[in-house]
């Protein structure tokens, strides 16, 4: 079987692969990183959002082998220090989940939105969830944590100058 | 076990097609998502390693789209107005995460009669470039795609560019789309229109293509002619009508009837038409 080698959330790691296993397999099953979760199994629902290369993809729709050499960002990844990342937080604080099954597809879509605009609109926010989507119709605080979650992340950056 | 490959130039991949039977993948995103609960049967050939498949490069004669060209790069990048439609179709290729793997290249070889891809590629009057170990050939995308998921492209051959001829003078391209809901779906049908257009708003050359209501998009001809020489700022819109229609052999399926597919279409080349009036009228 080929190996694979990749960075996930800023460590390196191998495993001995069939070419057939997908991305979000490998994650599960042979790093045991649950929190990427598979909804639908046809990349249509995105609760297999991860990061790779800091761009979002479904990892239900690549191949492990695909991503050799690259940077897998998951939703494990995004604490620091035990404290939530900003998005996690507004998530938490207003209330944008019900079942949870679907949020960190959420979020780890949502974090290339705020990566590349820093302060979308709602339309703008609804536009890019477009293939993210919650069983719970949960919808309008889910898009009310990620605008919370960008005014934090312009407060943060704005306190860093 | 099955076999895996990800070569990191040209010269390996043509060699690796000509000596067997590969299944090409580039962003893969329709791979696995069409064969659930069916295994995959042949080895893969992973061409996203390869650098000469990537970016978008200015010719003399136009412009050259590596294969392997990822949707949201289309959306991303500055580009110029014969690009606008493009830019549209690609915002319609599934969600971000989607556009963020999947390929120009990969949209055109899996030739779905439904390919957001395909309709403003043909109106533009793209040529796909194929390269096997025998040689280059530069076929119309009009002739390369050949029915429902059959394309020109012969076992050992690989597409490797889109190339788009330099308009003929000031380019208006749009694309627009019918579908059940705003994102994500499977269009019913779809319209691309690309202008050419003389300082003056007259237009010297029209390509208009439609999707999802035949095996292929199909161009419409007497359309097209009917534009040619017309002002930007004229009411274009009459210039619709069924009579244009005739390439089109749409059918009813779960997605809406034929009928509802011709009236649709003749809306939304209209719509497309005044669209592309609208910049001009009141320009200086």
């Amino acid at each position: 079987m080929p190996t694979v080698t990749m960075t996930v959330n800023g460590k390196q790691v191998s495993g001995e692969v069939e070419p057939r296993t997908l991305l979000v397999e490998f994650l599960r099953e042979g790093l045991g990183l649950t929190g990427t979760h598979v909804g639908c199994d046809t990349s249509q629902c995105g609760c297999c959002v991860v990061h790779v290369d800091g761009r979002s993809v479904k990892a239900c729709t690549m191949l492990a082998v695909q991503a050799e050499g690259a940077e897998v960002t998951t939703i494990e990844g995004l604490a620091a220090d035990g404290s939530l990342h900003p998005l996690q937080q507004a998530f938490h604080e207003n209330h944008g989940l019900q079942c949870g099954f679907c949020t960190p597809g959420m979020i780890m879509s949502s974090l290339e939105l705020l990566q590349r605009n820093p302060d979308p609109s709602e339309a703008e926010v609804r536009e890019w969830l477009e293939g993210n989507l919650c069983r719970c119709t949960g919808y309008h605080n889910i898009v009310k944590s990620v605008l919370a979650a960008a005014a934090a992340m312009r407060g943060a950056a704005r306190a860093a100058e | 076990m099955h076999i895996y490959e990800r070569p990191r130039d040209l010269e390996t991949a043509l060699a690796l097609l000509a000596e067997g039977d590969w299944q090409v993948m580039a962003g893969g995103t329709d791979i696995y998502p069409a064969r659930v609960d069916r295994p995959l049967e042949r080895p893969l050939l992973d061409i996203t390693a390869i650098e000469a498949l990537h970016g978008i490069e200015e010719t003399g004669e136009g412009y050259r789209l590596g294969a392997c060209l990822r949707w949201s790069e289309l959306r991303d990048r500055p580009l110029p107005p014969i690009f606008d439609g493009l830019r549209k179709a690609a915002a319609t290729i599934g969600g971000r995460q989607i556009q963020n793997r999947a390929t120009l290249g990969g949209n055109l070889c899996n030739a779905s009669p439904a390919a957001d891809g395909i309709p403003v590629l043909m109106a533009l009057e793209a040529v796909v470039e194929l390269r096997s170990l025998r040689g280059v050939r530069r076929i119309p995308l009009v002739d390369f795609v050949r029915g429902n998921r059959c394309t020109a492209l012969a076992p050992d051959e690989l597409l490797t560019a889109v190339l788009l001829p330099r308009p003929r003078g000031r380019s208006r391209t749009t694309f627009l789309k019918l579908g059940s809901r705003a994102h994500l779906v499977i269009s019913i049908t779809m319209i691309a229109l690309a202008l050419d257009c003389d300082p003056a708003g007259r237009i010297l050359r029209a390509g208009v293509a439609v999707g999802a209501c035949a095996p292929t998009a199909r161009r419409l001809p007497l359309l097209e002619s009917r534009l040619l020489g017309r002002d930007l700022a004229e009411p274009l819109a009459t210039a619709v009508d069924t009579a244009v229609l005739a390439p089109l052999a749409p059918i009813d399926d779960i997605r809406g009837t034929a009928a509802y597919r011709r009236r649709a279409t003749l809306v939304l080349l209209r719509r497309g038409l005044a669209e592309l009036a609208t910049p001009l009228r009141g320009a200086a």
